[in-house]
């Protein structure tokens, strides 16, 4: 089998039969281990259920304390602004110093103060205060309730002025009308469902190949192919396949069976180009795990420098927090993290309608950037073994 | 319990962790090199939200107007568009997150004293990012529009500025923020990112512990001893978590050496409550070792497991208040929520033990959970 006389086309197919049976190898081996397989599967539908029902990350439900020492028609009015979905009433205390301690204890996180005399002085034109304590052990969330609760309180303020003054609706303001694209109503759970099934491509897409290929060499079983007429090529590349594979089958089950139909999530894209772009990704983020592979003596080893990878890659690249406000220097480094483009390439496909003439250039850095580490990998693989 | 049997096989897996120099590395350089990243990187405020907008107005008003967006510092201004079609175009690429398009007479409508509508677009993709943009809009809107009064009150009744913007503003909020006065956010990052640097390096550490030992077929030369069950399991954890506890330590000195966030609680019920922590994230993996065949297993569903629960449903990025109930419950069950709880508490709000007490117990009930798990899975009689 030395593949003299053969044709261009009979050695292309033997090439391709080869990676196949690698490839198939690599699926069936996978496919025996059960108690993986299953959770694959919960992952990727259970898993995202659970998530893309469960959070709410808009200020939701804030349990508000009220120290009311006026009781006034005023006060009362005040205080009944301060509704769900943002707040939840939590009850009135007499004396502040139990507000604190509840506080303290995390059962609130606001207290409102409404000085005695509130009233009286709204009516007189006097100007008056009221006070107001957050909790800010949490900091974004604290700027947030804070934020809506001087928002409530100023236009309370500002309407009790602007009414004594004979301005209703009239005088010049300016009004603010909004509309909001590509998710009209505000539905977090498509948000949480796609960013959830991202997370889960991009962790199997790290660690499944990378496992894969270290778990030969841990075992020695990868002198044993490369002594069989199978190039490191063929060797690395089928793991990617097989693995890609897995994910795609996986993320079909997750767009399909859930997404789709229990959050009604939109495809306004093409499929076929959304699914494209996975396989891309799965790709990409596989040239992270295989470089990882080739430094790893071990699983053990594969599994930290995997985590050290990922960690950054799923809290950084914008999908837990706005990447436009991240520093500088962390949107640098995230030039490297693949799921930084596939974010935008997904909710571009999916929700916004977008094609490949709008999404060229993340899709040219993906595959710039996977291209690179899998050819990285492949020069330390070949250097290690030959 | 036999203590001798228990070091050896403590002992046994110390050498073969010490040995293993890059794992050893990364095990400790896990931890603190998240802590800084995450800690100067990670920023959860919205801000530098990208813009455009469309001035139909020319004018010096709408200039102005406009001005007081790019002065924020919650917004970026990325240019002028000729219409809304461009627009719509920056949105779909994601050039631009928001747009604002000022209508035709919009400072001869303010000047006349009638109101004007300014138009918003938004981006809807990241609802959380949406909500808080919209609300920095009401906010400029807000203070735009209390100028505009004040000024036409003064031109028009003959008020001073002072009366005039009394009778526009006629409450105020103070607003005090506690336990971080200054609502930094590395101060209420950090003691959260210790909870998750920890809850996602040990569980790893001990994941492969049993597993690795079955596949290679060592296993057996336990089964075939004397040492019991009990002494087993405690011996693979006692090594990780005297590793996890040199990081708690490790963690701590940088929190507050290199972050300067305030320690306010009591340093026993801290590091205690680790310990008990620790317990925990160790005996996941340890359950997870038990259960699957493969190496390969045990590393992804540790990873997914001790991930996925830890950005959602602790308390790091989303208050377990507004979880909906199934998420809540979810929370609940897992030890994560609880360490939250105790590293903020012990870290910003100066409380102890009289506080936290509950969530050192449903520490204390997970680990002995955990135990009793293992436990009963461990056999050194396998059915095969």
């Amino acid at each position: 089998m030395t593949g003299k006389g053969m044709t261009v086309l009979e050695r292309l197919t033997r090439w391709v039969r080869r990676l196949t049976a690698m490839t198939w190898k690599e699926v069936l081996q996978l496919s025996r281990d059960v108690p993986l397989l299953l959770f694959l599967l919960y992952s990727f539908s259970l898993g995202v259920l659970v998530s893309g029902a469960g959070i709410t990350m808009q200020l939701h439900n804030a349990e508000l304390l009220v120290h009311d020492a006026d009781h006034s028609q005023s006060s009362r009015e005040l205080i009944h602004r301060f509704h769900p979905p943002y707040f939840n009433f939590a009850g009135e205390i007499n004396d502040p110093r139990e507000g604190l301690r509840q506080l303290d204890e995390g059962r609130a996180m606001l207290l409102l103060d409404i000085p005695p005399r509130f009233h009286e002085a709204l009516a007189g034109g006097e100007r008056t205060a009221v006070q107001l304590l957050v909790d800010t052990t949490n900091a974004p969330q604290g700027l947030s309730a804070a934020s809506y609760a001087v928002r409530i309180v100023s236009m309370f303020g500002s309407e009790a002025g602007l009414n004594s003054l004979g301005f209703h609706d009239a005088g010049p303001m300016v009004l603010s009308a909004h509309r909001v694209w590509f998710n009209p109503n505000q539905d977090e759970t498509w948000y949480q469902s796609i960013s959830n099934v991202l997370r889960m491509i991009t962790l199997f897409g790290v660690l499944l190949p990378a496992a894969a290929l270290v778990r030969e060499k841990e075992r020695g079983t990868v002198e044993q192919l490369l002594v069989s007429p199978l190039s490191p090529f063929q060797i690395m590349f089928s793991k990617v396949l097989a693995m890609s594979l897995v994910i795609l089958l996986a993320t079909s089950l997750a767009v399909y069976g859930v997404l789709r139909p229990v959050f009604h999530v939109p495809m306004k894209g093409s499929p076929a180009l959304f699914f494209l772009f996975t396989a891309l990704h799965t790709f990409t983020t596989a040239g992270f795990g295989l470089v990882a592979a080739t430094i790893a003596r071990n699983q053990a080893q594969v599994g930290m420098m995997a985590l050290f990878l990922v960690g950054p890659m799923l809290l950084l690249s914008g999908i837990t927090a706005p990447f436009e406000s991240m520093p500088r220097w962390v949107q640098t480094v995230m030039i490297v993290s693949p799921l930084r483009y596939y974010i935008d390439v997904t909710y571009g496909v999916m929700l916004k309608g977008a094609g490949l003439d709008l999404l060229w250039k993340p899709v040219g850095a993906m595959l710039l950037l996977g291209g690179t580490l899998f050819g990285y990998g492949m020069w330390r693989f070949r250097r290690q073994f030959q | 319990m036999n203590l001798r049997l228990v070091t050896a096989v403590a002992l046994k897996e110390w050498k073969e962790t010490t040995r293993d120099r890059l794992f050893l590395l990364l095990a400790f350089l896990l931890p603190t090199l998240w802590l800084v990243v995450f800690g100067y990187g990670l920023n959860l405020d919205v801000e530098d939200i990208p813009f455009a907008a469309v001035d139909r107005d020319h004018s010096a008003l709408s200039r102005e107007y406009l001005y007081k967006f790019m002065q924020s510092r919650y917004f970026s201004f990325r240019g002028y568009a000729a219409d809304e079609r461009v627009l719509d175009r920056l949105l779909t690429e994601t050039k631009i997150r928001a747009a604002i398009i000022i209508p035709e007479r919009f400072e001869e409508q303010l000047a006349a004293g009638e109101p004007v509508t300014v138009q918003t677009l938004l981006d809807g993709t990241f609802p959380l990012h949406t909500d808080i943009a919209k609300g920095y809009v009401i906010a400029i809107n807000q203070a735009f529009t209390e100028e505009r009064l004040i000024d036409h009150l003064r031109r028009s009744r003959g008020l001073t500025q002072e009366q005039a913007s009394r009778l526009v503003h006629p409450v105020t909020v103070e607003v005090r923020y506690l336990y971080n006065e200054e609502v930094r956010n590395t101060w209420s990052m950090v003691p959260a990112l210790v909870m998750f640097t920890l809850m996602l390096a040990s569980p790893l550490l001990t994941a492969l512990g049993v597993v690795r030992e079955k596949e290679t077929g060592s296993i057996y030369n336990i089964y075939s001893s004397t040492v019991s069950r009990a002494e087993f399991l405690t011996g693979k954890l006692l090594p990780y978590i005297v590793i996890s506890m040199v990081n708690v330590c490790v963690l701590w000195l940088m929190a507050v050496g290199l972050f300067h966030v305030p320690f306010k609680g009591s340093f026993l019920f801290f590091f205690s409550a680790s310990a008990v922590f620790l317990l925990c994230t160790t005996g996941i993996g340890l359950l997870i070792s038990l259960l699957v065949q493969t190496q390969m297993a045990a590393l992804i569903i540790t990873m997914v497991v001790a991930m996925i629960p830890t950005i959602l449903f602790s308390g790091l990025l989303v208050p377990v208040a507004s979880l909906t109930r199934g998420a809540r419950v979810q929370a609940h069950i897992y030890p994560a929520m609880y360490y939250t709880n105790i590293v903020r508490g012990s870290f910003l709000k100066g409380v102890g033990a009289d506080v936290l007490w509950t969530d050192l117990v449903a520490l204390m009930t997970f680990a002995a959970a955990m135990g009793a798990l293992t436990y009963r899975l461990f056999t050194k009689r396998p059915k095969t």
